[in-house]
């Protein structure tokens, strides 16, 4: 079985290398004549989905620079530059935008508290019926959001009824709602890690003496840690930016920033919105620097597929 | 030294099925009890919500606008996402990097910011509406609030960034050498990507579009906002229902027919995909 491994490694690096003298040679597909209209049309058609897809952000950011009077303030581009509304952003906003990171980052640790373990069962344990326990923990991804809420309502009610204990509105609530829907990133990510795991290393820490728990700390942590990373992140993010659930366990007075938002939206636009917003985006381009620095992006995406 | 992994699963596996299944009963029991208003509901179970459902032609009406704007919203996003998908996972320079990190920021920020931007962007004084009637192709301000329009457009915010991460991945899988080699051979650009990109790419992108697909279904804050109080989306008719309305076992009903939907689209293509592999239309 070793000797199988490695020799698939063996070939796969000699293909490597093939490939790579095969690219330094000028070998590659023929040139064509003209000019290559295609590659332009790609071009062209990418840079339309991405003024698409980042407009929003530009605009809110653009227009939270604009000064003027309170009803006029919505405006972009911007003509009068202030940054008036960042220094008049009300109270309730920030006490929202603290609700949400403390909210996501427990959800964060929750998730990876329930998912690691989740995820170590599913790929080494010997478990008959395992595509149905991994289908179980993706569940929650699978039902559509808004019925995790209501269902949530429900479930908190009937439990109210029952025991004199209501947890709608209140932060446990909301928090057991979070870490069903963010849970199963943890576990897809740990998962993923976990399936390309050289089990070898364990048994080398075990033969070299180490113990159980010393091995898992230093050996086998480390390894998924990049999937911890990516996990967490997810979970942070969509706990973070979560409305359908969050729409039905807050309360008025006790409210996530995305709802806070939603209700700002739907009655009356205060401009300072626009100034908290600006500065959400802000923080997720920092977290995305700091992932970029700490595991790379690139095994965020490769780990964080599914 | 053997450790027993499936015990370690065990807390996760009952914390989580509990929840499944407590969250999920509670809400599939209740719709079927009739709405005595103020939140009171009747003591004896009846189909009544699902018939009201299945013969008024508004609910039924909301299901169909669900289905239509989720599903134009999942084919647009494809055919966004999948040159830029492509371009990132072809790429040979650090700019793939840059590239990638625009997309996960516009998914990782929450919808309502990306919702409220739109709105700014499509205002009557907007800058949209500013270049559209200075050029003289509209004479009256162009709005995508409060139509079916806007709704897309909305959903398709909320599924973009992930769906070109998703079928990023999926591109990933497919080895750069069988392009090079069927252009070595001669093909053209377009028959490279119609003979080799895309038959290879079909199984993940089917399951990236059903992924979608099903974000698209449970989307609520596009919807509700983009919506305006005139296009109806069963999760925006759920919301109503609970916190207007006060009808919990309607709203129940709403979320069972959601959700035994969205599952039966689903179970209806993956079905679908066996039978064409099995005719061998889809390899892999």
């Amino acid at each position: 079985m070793a000797i199988d491994k490695s020799k698939q490694t063996l070939s796969h690096s000699s293909m490597d290398m093939v490939t790579r003298l095969a690219a330094r040679r000028p070998v590659g597909p023929p040139p064509k004549r003209g000019l290559p209209w295609g590659k332009y049309f790609h071009y062209f058609f990418c840079s339309l989905s991405y003024i698409f897809l980042l407009s929003p952000m530009i605009v809110v950011i653009g227009a939270s620079l604009h000064g003027g009077e309170y009803y006029t303030a919505i405006k972009f581009p911007p003509d009068e530059p202030s940054l008036q509304w960042y220094w008049k952003i009300p109270k309730g906003q920030l006490e929202a935008l603290g609700l949400s990171f403390g909210l996501a980052g427990l959800t964060a640790l929750g998730a990876c508290i329930i998912g690691i373990p989740a995820a170590l069962g599913i790929v080494r344990g010997k478990i008959p019926g395992k595509t149905l326990i991994s289908a179980v923990f993706r569940a929650p991804l699978q039902i559509p959001a808004i019925v995790t809420g209501i269902a949530f309502l429900q479930l908190y009610y009937l439990f109210g009824d029952a025991t004199g204990l209501y947890f709608q509105g209140t932060f446990l609530g909301l928090y057991i709602g979070h870490l069903f829907v963010a849970t199963p990133y943890v576990v897809g990510t740990v998962t993923a890690i976990l399936q390309r795991f050289d089990t070898r290393l364990e048994e080398a820490s075990f033969s070299l003496g180490a113990s159980k728990l010393s091995t898992f700390r230093r050996v086998t942590l480390p390894v998924i840690m990049p999937g911890v990373y990516a996990g967490a992140l997810y979970a942070f993010m969509v706990s973070f930016g979560d409305v359908p659930i969050s729409i039905f366990l807050t309360a008025p007075g006790f409210v996530t920033y995305p709802i806070e938002l939603f209700y700002g939206m739907e009655n009356d636009f205060d401009p300072s919105i626009l100034a908290s917003a600006s500065l959400v985006i802000f923080f997720c381009l920092l977290v995305l620097l700091g992932m970029q620095k700490l595991v790379g992006l690139d095994t965020l995406l490769r780990s964080g597929s599914r | 030294m053997k450790t027993r992994w499936e015990f370690v699963l065990l807390p996760s596996f009952v914390i989580i099925g509990i929840l499944i299944v407590a969250s999920q009963y509670v809400f599939l029991n209740g719709s079927f009890y009739k709405d005595m208003g103020l939140g009171r509901i009747g003591d004896s179970a009846t189909m009544v919500n699902y018939i009201r459902f299945f013969t008024d032609s508004f609910y039924l009406n909301t299901l169909w606008i669900t289905i239509k704007t989720s599903a134009l919203a999942s084919i647009f996003t494809l055919i966004l996402g999948f040159p830029v998908a492509y371009l990132i996972a072809r790429m040979r320079s650090h700019w793939s990097m840059l590239l990638l990190a625009g997309i996960v920021v516009a998914t990782f920020v929450t919808i309502v910011i990306k919702v409220f931007g739109l709105i700014i962007l499509f205002s009557a004084d907007g800058l949209i509406n500013q270049v559209l009637m200075g050029i003289g192709i509209v004479d009256r301000p162009y709005t995508i609030i409060g139509n079916q329009t806007g709704v897309v457009v909305g959903l398709m915010h909320f599924t973009l960034g992930f769906g070109v991460l998703l079928l990023y991945s999926v591109i990933q899988t497919i080895p750069r050498s069988l392009e090079e080699a069927a252009q070595i051979h001669g093909a053209s650009r377009w028959r490279m990507h119609m003979r080799v990109l895309l038959p290879l790419s079909l199984p993940g992108v089917t399951v990236g579009a059903l992924m979608i697909f099903n974000m698209s279904m449970g989307a609520f804050t596009s919807a509700a906002l983009l919506g305006g109080g005139r296009v109806f989306t069963l999760p925006v008719l759920i919301q109503r229902t609970v916190m207007m309305e006060v009808k919990y076992s309607m709203a129940g009903t709403l979320a069972a027919v959601l959700l035994v939907t969205v599952l039966l689209i689903n179970l209806l293509a993956i079905f679908l995909i066996r039978r064409l592999r099995a005719a061998r239309l889809v390899i892999a």
